[in-house]
């Protein structure tokens, strides 16, 4: 699989999952975005290896949303493993989690965390906390896979 | 046993050869037909010099030595034949034209030593024709020498002309990058004078920088374009599996303001895959639709985009409603800078079809429109289909 | 972070255009912040660890960096902080005029959180600044 896959998000929880979906495909973000629903998957994922054999490394997806509570693998493992291999420790993660625990805060950003978000409890708050993260690590940042072709504006080129 | 001769004196007005004497080397065993040979060679009106060997190592060494013109072998020398001489030119690389002089061949047909390698025969019977023979096959070898050169000279400006190009590409690319900086600086400080002193100052002031503004943001987009053309083809990547829906639906994404602007439908379906930069693709297609929807008609734009199979190709149509072309532009709209419509009537640098033309060709394609003014256009282009195997 | 206190960015960065640029672009912003420059990668590191003349510099919230800077370059900047435990969770942003592949991997690979070409156009820059002020010091939960 070729295709530049945007966003993965890694969530268990069915609501908040549908939340983020449905902020990021409101503002037009992203053109794929992948779920994964437990954190072995989301390693299998990024790791281009199981069920994902086909995915290469030199098409990580553009930023991993990154939930800490997780069945099978917990978050903080996928982040430790992601950051310390060298072909995936570039691929920017956000943490997007509930927990309010300063020592995950604390070990997020020690194991190389790009950012830590803690999920606002309001379900509207959440939504625009979503579509800020998609804004941010979609259209501001720059990834090195980054095509390097630029959305046009309102008028288009010749 | 050699032999200067020089031309018997000629009655006025018959031609003699002037130049250089030319070197013959006979291979001939009877020194009776030896001689014939070279009074022959005197009544033809050569200046020349020659020598006459019998042996095989006689005429290795001599052939070394003298580095004759041209060689008259007889067929039969006892214990070798003439035509051996030519396995003993091909050993030493040299490329000297042989004329068989010999009595009846027997067997062997005369076409025969032709294909072998000799240039001509003449019969000893027949000796006046020696004299045309040889100045023929000079010609022939002359003229061979001449196109050889010619084609090592061409051959040289063809690699000097590549080189000189990619030179051309480098600067221009570097050109535009470093312009990138300066130019920043003067677009945003002139938007910043508009601003802040607009109406603040006397009336020229305002245009004045107006006119600043906007040839500094014109800069600066042209630069882009620039930029985006020179980079066509320095990135190498694998072009063997591009997905041509996914190229699509990434420059929608990417055009996506001046879509929903303009209420632009777009339709494509099971769009194949292709043998090329997938990157590539995305600028192709964004600048085809990009263009279909900025020359738009008093219709809602609607655009279509679909593939054909052609032998080993897939050819592209990307169909628009606007404004169309007239049939004398049609060439001409490829070609870089170069423009149709006025600044104010419609925004543009002339690059972005240069640029398709060149991702196109780069891959392999070609690129053509069909269109009417005032009926819309039809942009095509061919890309070679994805190889169904690996290869190694 | 407490309500009151106003959240600190350091600007590191050696165009005094883009310094005024990104100054201008904060002051349009929705968040209220401080706005502190220095000129070079040795100043920025002098900063973060309050030494020579930032004895009393307080510990920002986040930190734009420009790559090309004399005496320290960007690089520097970040092998340093984000090696030190101590620095390494205050949010670095790459700002910069490159979007060479090699500077931004370069860049992720030395721990920055993230990386910015800044926009050729007045409004795009303006936006990406008002952008990263937006995300670090509202959107996301800052370090201790």
């Amino acid at each position: 699989m070729n295709e530049q896959t945007d966003i993965l998000i890694v969530e268990d929880d069915q609501d908040d999952l549908d939340l983020a979906l449905h902020a990021l495909e409101r503002e037009h973000l992203a053109n794929k975005i992948f779920v994964a629903r437990d954190g072995e998957e989301a390693l299998d994922f990024l790791f281009c290896r199981g069920a994902f054999a086909d995915r290469s490394f030199e098409h990580p997806p553009k930023v991993v949303l990154l939930d800490l509570k997780l069945p099978k693998v917990n978050g903080i493992e996928i982040l430790k493993q992601v950051k310390s291999d060298p072909r995936t420790k570039s691929v920017p993660v956000v943490i997007l989690t509930s927990s309010k625990e300063e020592r995950d805060l604390m070990e997020s950003y020690n194991l190389g965390a790009n950012s830590y978000i803690q999920k606002p409890v309001d379900f509207k708050q959440f939504r625009e906390t979503v579509k800020s993260l998609g804004m941010y690590w979609l259209l501001v940042n720059q990834v090195p896979a980054s095509n390097g072709i630029s959305r046009a504006k309102g008028v288009g080129r010749s | 046993m050699t032999q200067a001769g020089t031309a018997i004196a000629p009655a006025l007005g018959t031609p003699v050869d002037t130049g250089p004497a030319l070197r013959f080397l006979l291979l001939e065993d009877s020194d009776d037909d030896s001689e014939l040979v070279t009074h022959q060679l005197k009544s033809g009106g050569f200046h020349f010099t020659s020598e006459t060997v019998k042996t095989a190592e006689q005429f290795r060494q001599t052939v070394r030595t003298l580095r004759p013109d041209i060689i008259l072998a007889d067929y039969n020398l006892g214990e070798w034949r003439g035509m051996d001489a030519l396995d003993i030119l091909r050993e030493e690389s040299m490329d000297i034209p042989l004329i068989l002089v010999t009595g009846a061949l027997g067997e062997v047909t005369a076409v025969d030593c032709i294909k072998q390698g000799a240039a001509d025969y003449v019969l000893k019977g027949g000796l006046t024709r020696l004299p045309l023979a040889i100045r023929r096959t000079l010609e022939d070898k002359r003229l061979r020498e001449q196109r050889k050169h010619a084609e090592e000279e061409l051959a040289a400006k063809v690699k000097e002309l590549a080189r000189s190009n990619r030179d051309l590409e480098q600067f221009a690319f570097v050109a535009s990058h470093d312009l990138q900086e300066p130019l920043r600086m003067v677009a945003a400080y002139t938007q910043l004078l508009a601003e802040r002193y607009r109406g603040k100052l006397d009336e020229n002031a305002d245009k004045y920088i107006g006119y600043a503004v906007e040839g500094a943001l014109r800069m600066q987009a042209l630069i882009r374009d620039m930029l985006a053309f020179c980079r066509v083809g320095r990135t190498a990547s694998d072009r063997n599996h591009a997905d041509c829906n996914a190229a699509v639906r990434a420059a929608l994404l990417n055009l996506r303001a001046t879509v929903e602007e303009t209420g632009t439908v777009v339709t494509y379906h099971q769009l194949p895959f292709v043998a090329a930069d997938p990157t590539q693709l995305i600028q192709l297609f964004q600048n085809l639709i990009g263009n279909a929807v900025k020359f738009h008609g008093k219709e809602k734009p609607l655009i279509r985009v679909s593939a054909e199979r052609r032998d080993d190709k897939w050819q592209f149509a990307v169909a628009d409603n606007g404004i169309g072309i007239a049939p004398e532009h049609k060439d001409v709209i490829f070609v870089i800078f170069q423009r149709l419509h006025a600044r104010n009537e419609y925004e543009g640098n002339g690059l972005g079809l240069a640029i398709c033309q060149k991702i196109v060709e780069q891959n392999g394609g070609k690129i053509w429109v069909e269109s009417e003014a005032g009926h819309g256009s039809t942009f095509l282009f061919t890309l070679p289909a994805r190889c169904e195997r690996e290869r190694a | 972070m407490t309500a009151e206190k106003k959240p600190e960015i350091l600007l590191v960065d050696d165009n005094p255009a883009d310094l005024y640029l990104f100054r201008e672009a904060l002051g349009a912003g929705e968040v209220e912040s401080l706005l502190t420059t220095v000129p070079d990668g040795e100043e920025a590191i002098a900063f973060l660890y309050r030494s020579g003349k930032f004895q009393s510099a307080t510990r920002p919230d986040l930190v734009v960096l420009d790559l090309n800077l004399p005496r320290k370059d960007g690089r520097g900047v970040l092998a340093n902080a984000k090696s030190d435990p101590n620095l390494r969770l205050i949010p670095i942003v790459v700002f910069s005029t490159s979007c060479s592949r090699t500077d931004i991997v370069d860049c992720y690979a030395l721990g920055a959180n993230c990386y910015v070409s800044k926009p050729g156009s007045l409004g795009d820059f303006r936006k990406a600044v008002q952008s990263i002020e937006h995300f670090w010091l509202r959107v996301a939960r800052p370090s201790a």
